[in-house]
C-alpha cells in the first residue's frame, strides 16, 4: 500500500494514545490512591491532587497491621492471612483444573472420548454461578467444607474446569499425531508415549493454560464471599470488608490492598498473551 | 564351510489397543472431569427441584430435607413469573447487555482498526491497552467507584472540560449509578473485544485488500465489502461470548453500588444474591435457578450446537 | 493514449537492491512481456507500475503524467495477481462487478457488462456461485475478468497463466490478447515462461538481477542478443557460447578457438566493429539450431559427443572439447555415437561475437 498521509498517522497515533490514556486512568488513579497519606485520601472541597503530595507507604503498612497515622485505628484482620488464603485457593483450584482437565482433554481429543462433556462444560460457563449457590452452600456446609481454602479449590476447579478443558483440549487437537503413533507403533504404552513425548510437547501450552485458570480463580469475588466467613476470606472479600472505626471509607488503604490483588493476574495475562485470544473463546479462535 | 540356515526375523508383534481398550481409556481419563461436573449439576438439581415445591427457608430452623413439610406446590413458580422486582432486575440486566455490548464491540472494533499495520510502539500499547480485562473485576469495581465519588477524579475532568465545577454524586442517583456501572463495564472489557477482533482482523488477507483497492475500494467500502463478512464469525463469537458473561454481572457492580440506590442497579445476579442472603428465601431462588437453567439451555444449547456444525 | 514511462526507476530493501535504474519505455497499446528468471525484478517492477509499493528513485509517467506519487487506488491500473486474490467470500457475479460497483455504475450497466464479460470468459453458469473452492482455471478467469471489466488503459499481470492447466494455457493466451486488443490497453506481462513471452509479447524486456538486459521484439531478442544472459537465457537450449581470440588473416577476420578449431567470420557489421574494436578476447556465439553436420568442409569444427537426448521431434546432441561446450539441435533420427568427433558447422551469417570482458555484443552501442 502508498503510505498513508501524514495527517492519518498522527490522528492514529492520537485515538491510540487516547484510549491508553483512557485505559491507564483508572489504573493510575489506583495506584496514586495507594501511596496517599490518610489527610489526602479525600480532596473534599479542594481541588483534586492527581498525584499524592506526601508519598508514603503507610497504606501498606496499615492493612499488613502497623500505622504510624494516628487517624485509623488498628485493623482486627490483618492482609496477610487473605493474601494467604488467595495464593493457596487460586493455586490449589488451579491444579484440580489443570489435572481433571488436561486428562479429559487427552482422552477427547485423541480418544473421541467424554461424550457431550465438551458441550456441558460450555454451559456450565454459561450458567450464572449465583444460582448453584445455595444448594452450593448447602453441599459445603455438609462435607465441613465453608470457610477453608480447600473448599474453596474444590469450587474453583470445577467452575474454572471448561477453560482448562477447552484450551487443552486445542493444543492437543494441534499437536500432530504422527509423533504418537510412531511411538505406540515401537511398543510405548499409551502411558509412556503420554508421559514422554505428549507432555514435553505441551509445557509451554500448559503453564499457559495453568496461569490463565490461576487468574480466573484468583480473580473471584462471589464464590468466595458466600463461602468464606472470617478465617479464609480472600483478597477481594476481605478488602470489601475492610472498615475501621474512622468515619469514611478507607480509601488508600483498599487501594493499596486492591493494588497487591491486581498486580499478579496482570503480570500473568502479559505473559501469556499468545494464548489470550484461544482461551477466552474456548478455542473457537486462535490467534 | 558351512551355511547355517538363517532365520526369517521375526516382525514385532505391536500390541495395538483394540477398541474396547481405547473406550476404557478414554473413560477413564474423562473421569474425573466427569464426576467433578456431575458433582456440581446433580445435587443441585435435586435440590433445587425438590425444595422449589416448598415453602422451606434456613430460618425455619429444619434442615433442607424435610422441606416436604412445607409444601406449597407451584407457589414459587407464580411468584417467579409475577414478581415485580425481580422482572425489574431482568430488565435492568437486559439495558446493561444492550448498552454495553454494542458500544465494546464498536469501540473494541475501532481500536482494532488503528491498529492494523505496523507503527512505532505497536507492541507496547497492545499490551497496555489490555490491561484493563485483566484487573480483578472486584478490584475494579472498587476502583470505579472512588473515580466517581463526587470528589473524584470523573468529576474533576468534568469540571476540566466544562470550566464549570461539576461535583455529581453519580453513586447516589439512581440512572447515573446504572451509567457509572455501565462505564465500568465498558472500561474492563472493551479491551477483550479489541483482543479477539484485532486477532480477526490479522485474518483477512492482506492481497484481497490491495485488489479492492486498486478496483476504486476507498477505507470504508473496504471495511464494508471485504473486512466485515469476513470477519462475521468471529463478530458472533465475541458478541457472544460478552452476552453470556455481562448476564452474570456482579463483582464490579457489587462493590461499586451494592446494588443501589434502591433497585437502581440491581442486575439478575444481585437480586438473587440478595433474596439469598439477606432474605433467605431459598426455596424462591431455587425455583428462579430451575427458570435461569431451563432458559438457557433451550436458547444455548441450540446456538452451539449450530455454531459447532459450522465450523 | 496510454504509455508508460519509467526512468531510472529503483527500489531496494535495505541493502538488497531489488530493482536497478530501469529506464523503460511502453507504448500506447503495447504488449510488453517482462521476461526473466526468479528473482530478477519482474515483480518488484510491477508493483511500483501499480503503486503497490514505493519507488526508491526514479519515476513512473502514464501519458507524461507524473504517477509516482499516486495512491494505488488512483492510478487507474488493471492488475492480475500471481495467486488471483480473488474476493472467496463472494459470488462470482459480485467479485466481477465489484469494480464497477466501486465506481457507482448503474444497475443496469452493471449487470450488462457483467453478463458480457461472463460470456466472454465462459463464466456465465457460475455466475450465482461462491467464487471460493472453484478450480485454478475458473479462478484466472475470473481474476482476468474483474480487472479487465472495468476497462483499464493500462492492464498489469503478474504470471497469470503460470498455475493454469498447460492445455488451458494455450487457450488463455489467444483470449487475453484478443482482450488486449479489444479493449485497446496497454498490457505488461510478467512472465518466465519464454514461450508465452515469445508467442504474445510485442516486445520483450530481458531482466536479470534488477536489471534490464534487453528490450526488443522477439525476433529482435532471439536474433541479436545484447549481452551473454540473454544469449543464453533466450532459446532452448540457449545460444552456445565458445571462447576464442580474434584474427586476422589475409584481410579477413576469425575466431581461433584453440583445438576445436578456427571460423571465419563474414564480412559485416560485425567483423567491422571487432576489427575497429581491435579487440581480442571474445566469445563466438550461435544457436544449437543453426549448425550442421558438414563432414566435406574443411573449415569445420571439431568437437566430440558428450551426451545425446532425445526428445520425440528432436535431438539435442551435447559436444565438448576440453572444458567448452556446445550443444546441437538435430532432427529425429539423428546418428550419434558417443565420442566421436562431429565436424560443425555454423550458419554463417547467424552468429554474434562477444567481448569476453564485458558480455556486452560487438558491435551494440
Amino acid at each position: 500500500m502508498s503510505k498513508p498521509s501524514w495527517g492519518s498517522e498522527a490522528l492514529r497515533y492520537a485515538l491510540i494514545l487516547l484510549a491508553v490514556a483512557i485505559a491507564l486512568i483508572p489504573i493510575l488513579w489506583m495506584v496514586s490512591m495507594a501511596f496517599k497519606p490518610v489527610e489526602e485520601w479525600t480532596d473534599a472541597g479542594r481541588t483534586l491532587h492527581w498525584l499524592p503530595i506526601h508519598p508514603t507507604l503507610d497504606n501498606f503498612r496499615f492493612i499488613f497491621g502497623g500505622s504510624t497515622s494516628k487517624l485509623i485505628v488498628s485493623l482486627d484482620s490483618t492482609a496477610g492471612w487473605p493474601i494467604l488464603a488467595s495464593l493457596l485457593s487460586a493455586t490449589l483450584g488451579t491444579v484440580i483444573a489443570m489435572v481433571c482437565g488436561t486428562l479429559a482433554a487427552y482422552g477427547v481429543s485423541r480418544f473421541n472420548a467424554g461424550g457431550n462433556l465438551p458441550l456441558a462444560l460450555l454451559q456450565l460457563r454459561i450458567f450464572p454461578p449465583m444460582a448453584v449457590m445455595i444448594p452450593v452452600m448447602i453441599m459445603w456446609s455438609f462435607l465441613g467444607l465453608v470457610d477453608t481454602w480447600y473448599g474453596l479449590a474444590l469450587i474453583y476447579g470445577i467452575v474454572t474446569l471448561p477453560f482448562s478443558f477447552w484450551l487443552m483440549k486445542t493444543f492437543f487437537d494441534d499437536m500432530p499425531r504422527e509423533l504418537e503413533e510412531a511411538a505406540l507403533v515401537e511398543g510405548c504404552s499409551r502411558f509412556r508415549v503420554f508421559h514422554r513425548i505428549t507432555l514435553p510437547m505441551m509445557m509451554a501450552p500448559f503453564a499457559s493454560a495453568a496461569l490463565l485458570v490461576f487468574i480466573f480463580n484468583w480473580s473471584d469475588y462471589l464464590i468466595a464471599l458466600l463461602l468464606t466467613t472470617r478465617e479464609w476470606r480472600t483478597i477481594p472479600v476481605y478488602m470489601a470488608s475492610l472498615s475501621s472505626s474512622m468515619t469514611g471509607q478507607l480509601y488508600g488503604a483498599k487501594a493499596a490492598l486492591g493494588l497487591i490483588a491486581a498486580v499478579p493476574p496482570v503480570v500473568l495475562g502479559l505473559a501469556i498473551q499468545r494464548y489470550l485470544v484461544r482461551g477466552l473463546t474456548f478455542g473457537a479462535l486462535k490467534q | 564351510m558351512s551355511v547355517e540356515a538363517v532365520k526369517a526375523p521375526i516382525a514385532p508383534v505391536v500390541v495395538q489397543a483394540g477398541d474396547a481398550e481405547i473406550r476404557r481409556l478414554g473413560l477413564r481419563l474423562t473421569l474425573p472431569a466427569q464426576l467433578l461436573l456431575a458433582f456440581i449439576v446433580l445435587f443441585p438439581l435435586v435440590m433445587e427441584l425438590y425444595i422449589s415445591f416448598t415453602d422451606w427457608t434456613p430460618l425455619v430452623g429444619k434442615n433442607w430435607v424435610w422441606a416436604y413439610r412445607y409444601w406449597n406446590d407451584f407457589d414459587n413458580y407464580v411468584e417467579v413469573l409475577t414478581n415485580a422486582r425481580l422482572w425489574g432486575s431482568i430488565v435492568r440486566t437486559f439495558v446493561v447487555m444492550i448498552v454495553c455490548v454494542p458500544t465494546e464491540l464498536l469501540l473494541g472494533l475501532g481500536i482494532a482498526l488503528l491498529f492494523t499495520g505496523d507503527f512505532f510502539g505497536k507492541r507496547f500499547f497492545y499490551s497496555i491497552l489490555l490491561m484493563p480485562m485483566m484487573v480483578v473485576p472486584a478490584v475494579a469495581g472498587y476502583m470505579f467507584f472512588m473515580l466517581f465519588q463526587s470528589g473524584g477524579p470523573v468529576n474533576a475532568i468534568l469540571s476540566a472540560l466544562t470550566g464549570s465545577q461539576v461535583a455529581i454524586a453519580w453513586l447516589s442517583h439512581a440512572n447515573l449509578a446504572l451509567a457509572a456501572v455501565m462505564i465500568a463495564d465498558i472500561w474492563q472489557w472493551t479491551p477483550l473485544m479489541f483482543l479477539i477482533l484485532l486477532a480477526g482482523l490479522l485474518g483477512v488477507p492482506e492481497d484481497q485488500l490491495q485488489m479492492a483497492t486498486l478496483l476504486g475500494a476507498g477505507r470504508w467500502a473496504r471495511l464494508r465489502h471485504i473486512v466485515l463478512p469476513r470477519i462475521s464469525r468471529i463478530l458472533v463469537i465475541a458478541v457472544a461470548i460478552r452476552t453470556i458473561e455481562i448476564f452474570k454481572i456482579f463483582d464490579t457492580l457489587y462493590i461499586m453500588t451494592s446494588g443501589g440506590p434502591g433497585d437502581s442497579t440491581e442486575t439478575i445476579s444481585v437480586y438473587i444474591y440478595k433474596v439469598t442472603m439477606q432474605d433467605l428465601e431459598w426455596s424462591y431462588v431455587a425455583t428462579i435457578a430451575l427458570f435461569i437453567l431451563v432458559v438457557l439451555s433451550a436458547v444455548a444449547i441450540p446456538a452451539i450446537k449450530r455454531f459447532g456444525a459450522a465450523r | 493514449m496510454a504509455t508508460i514511462s519509467l526512468q531510472r526507476l529503483s527500489k531496494h530493501f535495505g541493502t538488497f537492491s531489488a530493482l536497478h535504474e530501469l529506464d523503460l519505455q511502453v507504448r500506447d497499446q503495447e504488449f510488453m512481456a517482462l521476461l526473466g528468471p526468479s528473482g530478477c525484478g519482474k515483480s518488484t517492477t510491477m508493483n511500483l507500475v501499480a503503486g503497490g509499493i514505493d519507488a526508491s528513485a526514479g519515476k513512473i509517467l502514464f501519458d507524461g503524467r507524473d504517477v509516482t506519487d499516486v495512491a494505488m487506488g488512483r492510478r487507474g491500473v488493471g492488475f492480475v495477481f500471481q495467486n488471483y486474490a480473488i474476493f472467496t467470500h463472494m459470488s462470482v457475479r459480485d467479485n466481477l462487478s465489484f469494480g464497477l460497483r466501486m465506481r457507482r455504475l448503474h444497475r443496469t450497466e452493471v449487470d450488462r457488462r457483467v453478463s458480457a464479460m461472463a460470456d466472454l470468459l465462459q463464466l456465465g453458469p457460475l455466475l450465482d456461485q461462491r467464487a471460493s473452492g472453484l478450480s485454478v482455471n475458473i479462478l484466472q478467469r475470473i481474476a482476468i475478468g474483474r480487472s479487465a471489466i472495468v476497462e483499464p488503459a493500462i492492464f498489469l499481470l503478474d504470471e497469470p497463466l503460470s498455475n493454469v492447466d498447460a492445455a488451458f494455457r494455450a487457450i488463455m493466451r489467444t483470449e487475453l490478447k484478443s482482450l488486449q486488443r479489444q479493449f485497446k490497453q496497454t498490457m505488461i506481462y510478467v512472465t518466465h515462461d519464454q514461450l508465452e513471452a515469445m508467442t504474445m509479447a510485442d516486445r520483450i524486456a530481458v531482466m536479470d538481477g534488477g536489471v534490464l538486459q534487453q528490450v526488443g521484439t522477439p525476433l529482435e531478442v532471439y536474433n541479436e542478443p545484447r549481452n551473454v544472459f540473454v544469449a543464453g537465457f533466450i532459446g532452448s537450449p540457449g545460444m552456445n557460447l565458445l571462447e576464442g581470440r580474434l584474427y586476422e588473416e589475409g584481410g579477413a577476420i576469425g575466431v581461433d578457438l584453440g583445438v576445436i578449431g578456427r571460423q571465419r567470420l563474414t564480412e559485416g557489421k560485425q567483423a567491422a566493429a571487432a576489427r575497429r574494436a581491435g579487440l581480442a578476447d571474445v566469445l563466438l556465439g550461435f544457436r544449437p539450431e543453426d549448425i550442421t553436420v558438414d563432414a566435406g568442409n574443411p573449415g569445420a569444427l571439431k568437437m566430440a559427443v558428450s551426451f545425446v537426448e532425445r526428445i520425440g521431434h528432436r535431438v539435442v546432441v551435447h559436444l565438448d572439447a576440453g572444458a567448452q561446450q556446445v550443444k546441437m539441435v538435430a532432427r529425429n533420427g539423428f546418428a550419434a555415437t558417443l565420442g566421436a568427433a562431429l565436424p560443425l558447422h555454423p550458419q554463417a551469417d547467424r552468429m554474434r561475437l562477444f567481448d569476453k570482458a564485458s558480455g556486452l555484443a560487438i558491435g551494440v552501442e
